[in-house]
């Protein structure tokens, strides 16, 4: 399931992440990495506010419909 | 390399950390007045350093601190400058600032510095914190896992500085192994050969990952090397296909793995957490997807109001009208004064209260009377008939001081330098109100939602959602607006978005607006606010067009996606807030006193002196000599006459300058018009072209410093040339021949194909690279 229309609030699990070098890099630094759990907080028409390891963070649509998750 | 330094001076400590860590809140209750800001060679990011000072146990240590980073990977400024100045070994211990709350991801850095081997100590700030959930931190458990003394400290309440501080000076001349968390059996195995290979550097083991990871900078030292490290690279690819072969991110997996296992146990959970934070629920209401954007615009308009508005409250409306008519000179700093008496001698006016930016600015002003006030002298006629000339006004107090040197003396001091940099400096109350309030919203936390929410919009015409902010503040003023596009990381939209800063009409280019709007409404009859209005809607407009041309222009390449954290909201802490107010007026009013006084000089000499060094009336000036060759450049344009050329020149200074010049040419705006004959075509490219032309020299120099190279900020100023020349031109020709609509239809719809072809073109080229 993408990211993007997961259930907002709860937590879910980082299948995969498809994007180009660099964006995952960010990904990764800012703490998401396939496996991790990833919380969908709010989604304003696909850009989306997450919660992971603790932070929030926020992604446009360009980012987050990279990230692919599945339930635990 | 310069590894060791002689005993006399301090050891140097450099702050490392996660952005939002409380990194600079540390560094400023360890450093407090003796911070002073640079930049780093090369780029704009900005280089903080103090000194820290304990005279009971007689410390004494330099300290910098490194922009907030997550990584030490090559893609960001900050990472690079971060990683290379660390690995220079230029300071002696890095004091690693690590977030309790969220200990993990923080730890992901500490995980990288462990690999260098300059001598760590981590401070654990925000541990106070846990406590309230019912968690705690085993820190003993902490500082062995890592090999490295751990402190816990509250940079926010200054708890557990001293003890810090004390801990990192007895790391002085010790050295420490480089570890790797990576335990991972292939990965060792690429590392270790890959560090087979670099048996002369610094930073073995981080450069040997680094190289693994496939890292490009560190490739380019060890171009030679290439071959053989692919081959290790290859030789294990099969062994981490789960990753498709990506090493870098088998190295960040195995990072958190290695994390996780071993500092799982470390945060001692209390009760299970429920349902949402206090930023979480904050986060419902300011970043909703519908309300979100409509309160973030009253809270500017608040703002706005607070810094520009002579009707502070709108107190008016119950104030009854002539109620400070009679204010005295000090009562009147606070409040509106001036009124206007109708036929029947009724007062209106003077009813209002200053907002505190208004209060603030009229102080300024007034301090500048008393130092450079003009000499005022009225000729009174007696009832004999007989005149005289009573001194009205005495002047401020240099104008006295210099009654008697000569008119060129007079001139160059009072109206030359003092009249030029008064007038920058009653902007600055303004331009910090403004940036008081942003550093607030900005420490809150507020403005990286207000960057996520404007995003997609901006996206659409090739910015981000970080030049949003200081794009708004250009209606305030163009220089907090040029300095705050600091916050944008990609290079080209902080570009994009400097150039764009001046098409927002500043709050120095109304009283142009105004001047004409009102000259217009008694000539043709035209509303004030609907030509006010059409300016700001010119403004925008060509910045939206332009943003999109040099989106175009760039190709595909300036395209990140949006990631940001977003920091728990807290209240704004009055020392960082301080600090960096404190700053930028220094930097803003050191400029002032230059860059500003000096060009002020210049175009005072231009104005009052002719080719034979001769000081003479204004209209036999150099400027109007050369302002007269230049006439038929201007034709097109609608305003061929030197007057009003001067007056573009002089907004130079400050684009109130525009109106006063026309003043000190003609009288008034209305006769200045009559007089010059220009049609209201030409009235309207002649705002737009203020309007869009090169901004006020302080903005200039904002934007020389934030673009970081003169071939840049030449460029910069030819943008705004043309582009005020381009749009001017446009105006006034629809405005004269309206069939040339379609010409520049047809001409605007080419540029936007040709660059989009260009455009294109960039693009296959970028992806033929990438391939």
């Amino acid at each position: 399931m993408r990211l993007i229309i997961s259930p907002q609030g709860k937590e879910m699990r980082v299948k995969k992440i498809s994007a180009d070098a660099k964006t995952k890099n960010r990904l990764q630094n800012i703490g998401i990495t396939e496996g991790c759990n990833i919380t969908l907080l709010q989604s304003n028409f696909g850009d989306v506010i997450v919660r992971v390891r603790d932070c929030r963070i926020a992604m446009n649509k360009d980012a987050a419909s990279n990230i692919e998750v599945e339930e635990i | 390399m310069s590894k060791r330094k002689s005993a006399t001076k301090n050891i140097k400590i450099a702050l490392v950390g996660n952005p939002n860590c409380g990194k600079t809140t540390l560094f400023n209750a360890l450093t407090g007045a003796t911070a002073h800001v640079g930049n780093w060679t090369g780029v704009t990011v900005e280089k903080l350093e103090g000194t820290y000072r304990d005279k009971k146990s007689d410390i004494k240590m330099d300290i910098v601190d490194l922009p907030g980073i997550y990584s030490l990977s090559p893609y960001s400024p900050e990472e690079i400058i971060s990683r290379d100045y660390i690995i220079s070994g230029d300071a002696d211990i890095i004091l690693n600032v690590v977030d309790a709350t969220n200990i993990e991801r923080n730890l992901y850095l500490t995980s990288q510095l462990l690999e260098i081997g300059a001598p760590v100590v981590v401070a654990l700030n925000m541990a106070d914190c846990l406590k309230a959930n019912g968690e705690s931190v085993d820190i003993k458990a902490l500082s062995d896992g890592l090999g490295v003394p751990v402190v816990s400290i509250s940079a926010l309440k200054q708890n557990g500085l001293k003890e810090l501080m004390r801990t990192v000076n007895d790391m002085q001349g010790k050295t420490r192994q480089a570890v790797s968390l990576i335990s991972d059996g292939v990965l060792k195995d690429s590392i270790e050969k890959v560090s087979a290979l670099l048996s002369d550097s610094d930073a073995r083991l981080f450069e040997s990952i680094k190289l693994v990871e496939g890292d490009k900078l560190l490739s380019q030292k060890y171009v030679s090397l290439e071959k053989e490290i692919e081959e290790i690279r290859k030789s294990n690819i099969k062994a981490i296909e789960e990753y498709n072969g990506d090493f870098e991110s088998c190295v960040a997996d195995c990072r958190y793995k290695a994390i996780g296992e071993k500092f799982g146990s470390v945060i001692i959970r209390g009760k299970e957490k429920t349902g949402l934070s206090k930023s979480d629920k904050a986060d419902r209401v300011l970043t909703h997807k519908i309300w979100g954007i409509p309160i973030f615009l009253c809270i500017m308009l608040a703002i706005f109001h607070i810094t520009f508005s002579s009707n502070f409250l709108y107190l008016s409306a119950v104030i009854p009208d002539g109620a400070f008519a009679d204010a005295d000179p000090i009562t009147a700093l606070f409040v509106d004064s001036e009124y206007e008496l109708d036929e029947d001698g009724k007062i209106s006016g003077a009813n209002s209260i200053k907002s505190p930016g208004v209060f603030l600015q009229g102080l300024v002003e007034a301090l500048g009377d008393l130092v450079n006030g003009e000499r005022v002298e009225d000729e009174v006629v007696d009832e004999f008939g007989n005149a005289s000339v009573e001194v009205t006004e005495e002047g401020g107090w240099i104008r006295r001081l210099l009654a008697d040197a000569p008119d060129w003396a007079q001139g160059v001091v009072c109206d030359g330098i003092l009249a030029g940099v008064f007038g920058v400096l009653s902007f600055v109350p303004q331009i910090m109100t403004l940036f008081l309030f942003l550093t607030i919203l900005e420490d809150t936390g507020y403005m990286a939602r207000i960057a996520f929410i404007m995003d997609r919009w901006f996206r659409r015409i090739g910015l981000s959602g970080k030049s949003f902010m200081p794009l708004l503040m250009c209606f305030g003023c163009a220089v907090p607006g040029i300095m705050a596009t600091r916050t944008i990381e990609n290079d080209r939209e902080r570009r994009s978005t400097i150039l764009l800063a001046p098409f927002f009409s500043c709050g120095a280019k109304s009283p142009i607006w105004y001047a004409f709007a009102a000259a217009l409404a008694s000539t043709i009859g035209w509303n004030e606010e609907i030509t006010v209005f059409a300016v700001y809607l010119t403004g925008i407009a060509t910045a939206m067009v332009a943003a999109l041309i040099l989106k175009k222009l760039s190709g595909k390449k300036g395209a990140t996606p949006f990631i940001m954290e977003l920091p728990a909201y807290h209240t704004p802490q009055l020392k960082s807030v301080s600090v960096h107010i404190w700053q930028k007026l220094k930097h803003f009013v050191f400029r002032a006193g230059t860059v500003i006084a000096a060009s002020t000089v210049i175009i005072w000499y231009l104005l009052n002196f002719n080719f034979a060094f001769r000081m003479v009336d204004e209209s036999q000036s150099i400027l109007a000599t050369v302002g007269g060759w230049f006439e038929w450049l201007f034709k097109p344009l609608g305003f061929g006459n030197w007057k009003f050329i001067v007056a573009s020149v002089t907004g130079l200074v400050a684009k109130e300058e525009v109106v006063s010049s026309i003043e000190v040419l003609s009288g008034s705006v209305e006769e200045f018009i009559s007089e010059s004959g220009i049609t209201t075509a030409g009235i309207f490219a002649f705002m737009a072209f203020n309007l869009l032309t090169v901004p006020c020299m302080a903005a200039v120099g904002a934007a020389v410093g934030e673009l970081g190279s003169t071939k840049r900020a030449l460029l910069a100023i030819l943008f705004w040339v043309l582009t005020s020349y381009i749009v001017a031109m446009t105006i006034y020709l629809i405005g004269t021949y309206w069939w040339t609509t379609f010409i520049f239809a047809a001409a605007i719809a080419g540029i936007i194909i040709a660059s989009h072809f260009i455009y294109l073109k960039k693009d296959k080229a970028i992806r033929r690279k990438v391939c």
